[in-house]
């Protein structure tokens, strides 16, 4: 037994903010802003929040600018009602849509490097799925800086945090949740550098962990995206909501899966087969393209499937061409040089005068902890825990539904960041002064156990096997025998990973401590996203079940998954909220249960 | 086309790493041999190490795909980062099959090629990486005007990810140098029509730990993983033509 593991200190805050991403930042911007004194400590598990996924984001950034003649905040919240196959609630696109604009500004005047138009003003461009007049064209929406918009919002957020006295745990990472009878007051967070566990007591906590690529083998996520936040929340007892909601983005370099930004469709790119064909018109006449993620995503799985892909031997994988070889030298070199930057850097390719190759690659996680528009944390019955919070992509408002726009994840992130920071200012106002104690007693043992474990396996081999699991059976395409197949093998996974020894006992960064408790919150986050998945029998949005492709009314409902125990899942619902088209104003019937055809 | 017809091609390689355990302060170099393809990149050698021979070796990456600099380490004595280097290149590139990896020497290692990346930020903090005072916008609820041939000018010193690699590799010491990458993050403020706090700025550039303690090797420019010209901006600070006149 190792001498150290034990709770070291404990340290109080205001708030805690857990992962110190674009949305956790700029929440704790807002409330320092507004309340300079607040006592604010956010966790980040990678080396420094610089280094958050939010800095990956290439595209941009979807906000109907007021100013704008042609656009208005309707054509955007219907555009995100329709590509979320009517599974978003309408009051968070209403609120995240009209408030969007500002935020917008906020960056701006907090000194974020946008794209500038030849007025000086930020420039626009268009993407997938983002029209204006319900669908009739194609609608310049998103802002951007360059082909980093997301390292633009990162650096702006932590700048402006760092700027009011904000204090960072880099290396941390949250292993469990306390409570005070139903109130959430805090969190043990385990320092990686330093190899000890600490108590932080908070008034209010912000859980912003970011996504769970890293339950599929081919991901545009970052290492560290592993869905800690889902499982602390499963781990009390909490729901998760509409888990089987996982998108693929259409354009993974082949390979590792890095993300080639739609950017390269929205300025001319085309899908090509084996053939050299132009395959999406058959797909998607109006659009091509520019049809949204899922689609276009199922379009080249499909072809690949019937035997019009082409395959690459050091990867060992099949594939499509995005052609990009027509586009002016200007638009290379101004407008998507990072991206083209990535099949030079990764494939030793030149794609001025070469094709590139590409597969679908998943990238974000639509479900999420359940919240209300306020970022309250809610439990299967709608009732909000005090004192805990969730935002981005950890969390589901659900602004996304079962399908995400591009460029609406970005404006998600600092909107809700806002909001929220709102809303916790003014809880922080109501609650009292004295923080009730909590002992937290799970962390210590789940770290003992891992520490005394004797079975002779491997963190990582368990691990790949289980991406290659989720990848293969819980994809993009899904069958009830796949997705029965797939619970089964993370039922043995998880009793391998139990046993598993390490191989160092060390405490300080020990890597593959923290990967035995990744692994966990993996195969956790796996299991629900595969469960869920067989309870939906029917396709919606990015979840595609080829046993039942049809979307069904009766399953107009969000799915609430709770698993205390690992594999022992129940599940609720929680109704879609369809105010826009309740309140039966102007372009309502827009707003019902509505086809999406692109 | 050249790449529908490429085929696997398997490369033998001997990474030397240098190695740090905190628990005992102890530091070493062990030899790995491991077999890899063409275009692998040293992270998934790292992780190929991690499942196949050693779960022990520690090392940090996030995005790997040079998007967030966290993966910087030593090959061969050049500062890069471990997810852009693929097999092929670094085989071309080193003319060698045996690399030697390092840490960077921005700050000290926590285990093995982990380094303290929070002690190596706090010269940036120190620069003040955010506009200190904004100015006015025209209008309430408006974005300041810039011109995209003013932005021209110092967008490519916005690019820097803090990676650190041009820290290592600057030949004037640490101690005194507040580093290319502090430089950089001071020297887009200044230039930022948006930030009115010049003289803060200007202090900072031009104080003991500033620019004039670079030497001008562009070692920096170098390596820089984003192609940055990081010495042309130190140049431009060190001639005082960075102020924005507007």
């Amino acid at each position: 037994m190792n001498k150290a593991l034990r709770i070291n200190s404990t340290f109080e805050c205001d708030l805690l903010i857990v992962g110190a991403g674009g949305a956790g930042l700029r929440c704790a911007a807002e409330v320092l802003d507004k309340r300079p004194q607040t006592q604010i400590m956010a966790i980040t598990k990678g080396a420094h929040p610089q280094k958050s996924h939010t800095s990956t984001a290439q595209g941009g950034l979807a906000a109907v600018d007021p100013k704008d003649p042609a656009d208005k905040p309707i054509y955007h919240m219907f555009d995100t009602w329709k590509g979320s196959d009517c599974a978003a609630d309408q009051n968070i696109i209403c609120k995240i849509c009209d408030a969007a604009w500002e935020q917008i500004v906020w960056l701006e005047n907090k000194g974020m490097h946008f794209s500038r138009d030849t007025d000086g003003k930020p420039g626009k461009r268009t993407f997938g799925g983002h029209t204006v007049n319900f669908g009739e064209s194609s609608a310049y929406r998103a802002v951007f800086e360059a082909d980093r918009t997301g390292k633009g919002i990162m650096d702006t957020c932590w700048g402006e945090s760092l700027k009011r006295g904000i204090t960072f745990i880099n290396q941390g990472i949250a292993t469990e949740l306390l409570f005070s009878r139903n109130q959430c007051v805090g969190c043990i967070v385990f320092k990686q550098k330093q190899g000890e566990f600490i108590r932080i007591l908070s008034k209010a906590t912000v859980l912003a962990t970011g996504g769970s690529g890293q339950i599929f083998k081919v991901t545009t996520n970052c290492r560290q995206n592993t869905g800690d936040g889902l499982a602390l929340i499963l781990q009390t007892g909490l729901p998760v909501m509409d888990p089987e909601a996982v998108q693929f983005h259409p354009t993974g370099i082949v390979g590792p899966g890095i993300l080639a930004s739609e950017t390269l469709r929205s300025v001319g790119g085309i899908l090509r087969n084996r053939d050299k064909q132009a395959f999406m018109e058959h797909y998607a006449p109006k659009m091509k393209e520019l049809a949204p993620r899922d689609l276009v995503s199922r379009a080249i799985a499909s072809e690949i499937r019937a035997g019009r892909g082409i395959f690459n031997p050091d990867h060992n994988v099949e594939h499509i061409w995005i052609d990009l070889r027509h586009l002016p030298d200007a638009v290379h070199d101004k407008q998507i040089p990072e991206v083209t930057g990535f099949f030079k850097k990764y494939l030793n390719l030149d794609p001025k005068k070469e094709l590139c190759p590409v597969h679908p690659s998943n990238h974000y996680h639509m479900g999420g902890i359940p919240t209300s528009v306020y970022g309250e944390v809610q439990d299967i019955s709608g009732q909000s825990i005090p004192g805990l919070f969730a935002i981005g992509e950890c969390a589901a408002a659900s602004f996304h539904g079962f399908n995400r726009l591009g460029t609406n994840s970005l404006l998600e992130l600092i909107t809700m960041g806002k909001f929220v920071g709102d809303n916790i200012l003014a809880y922080l106002s109501r609650v009292p002064g004295k923080l009730p104690e909590a002992e937290g007693r799970h962390s210590v043992s789940q770290f003992t156990g891992y520490l005394d474990a004797r079975g002779k396996d491997n963190i990582g081999h368990i691990r790949d096997a289980m991406r290659m699991l989720m990848t293969e059976n819980v994809g993009i395409f899904r069958t009830e025998e796949g997705l029965t197949k797939a619970v089964d093998v993370l039922n043995e996974l998880k009793a391998r990973a139990d046993k598993t020894a390490l191989s160092s006992k060390s405490l300080r960064m020990n890597q593959e401590l923290v990967q035995h408790w990744e692994l966990d919150n993996l195969l956790t986050v796996s299991m629900a996203v595969a469960q869920g998945a067989l309870n939906r029998r029917e396709s919606r949005g990015a979840h595609f079940r080829e046993d039942f492709p049809e979307r069904r009314d009766a399953f107009n409902y969000h799915t609430l998954v709770s698993m205390k125990q690992f594999a022992k899942v129940e599940f609720s619902k929680r109704d879609v909220d369809m105010s826009i088209f309740e309140e039966g104003g102007k372009h309502y019937e827009k707003f019902g249960i509505i086809e999406r055809r692109y | 086309m050249s790449n529908e017809n490429s085929h696997s091609q398997v490369y033998k390689l001997t990474l030397k790493i240098k190695r740090y355990d905190p628990e005992e302060k102890r530091s070493w170099v062990q030899a790995y041999n491991l077999e890899a393809g063409r275009i692998l990149r040293f992270v998934d050698l790292f992780r190929q190490i991690n499942d196949e021979q050693d779960p022990t070796l520690a090392w940090n990456s996030s995005c790997e795909h040079g998007q967030c600099g966290t993966c910087s380490v030593k090959v061969n004595g050049k500062p890069l980062l471990a997810c852009e280097l693929l097999v092929e290149n670094a085989v071309q590139y080193f003319q060698t099959r045996t690399f030697t990896i390092e840490p960077l020497n921005v700050a000290p290692a926590v285990r093995d090629l982990v380094v303290d990346l929070a002690a190596a930020y706090e010269r940036i903090d120190r620069v003040q990486p955010y506009i200190i005072q904004p100015g006015s916008p025209p209008s309430e609820q408006d974005a300041y005007p810039i011109m995209p041939q003013s932005l021209d000018h110092y967008v490519n010193a916005t690019r820097c990810i803090n990676c650190f690699c041009c820290a290592s590799a600057c030949i004037s010491s640490h101690n005194s140098f507040l580093g290319p990458n502090a430089m950089l993050a001071t020297i887009v403020r200044v230039m930022d029509p948006r930030e009115q706090e010049k003289a803060k700025r200007l202090k900072i550039l031009y104080s003991e730990q500033g620019v004039y303690r670079c030497h001008s090797s562009r070692a920096c420019s170098f390596v820089c993983p984003k192609e940055i010209d990081v010495a042309h901006f130190i140049a431009l600070a060190k001639e005082g033509r960075i102020l924005n006149k507007s």
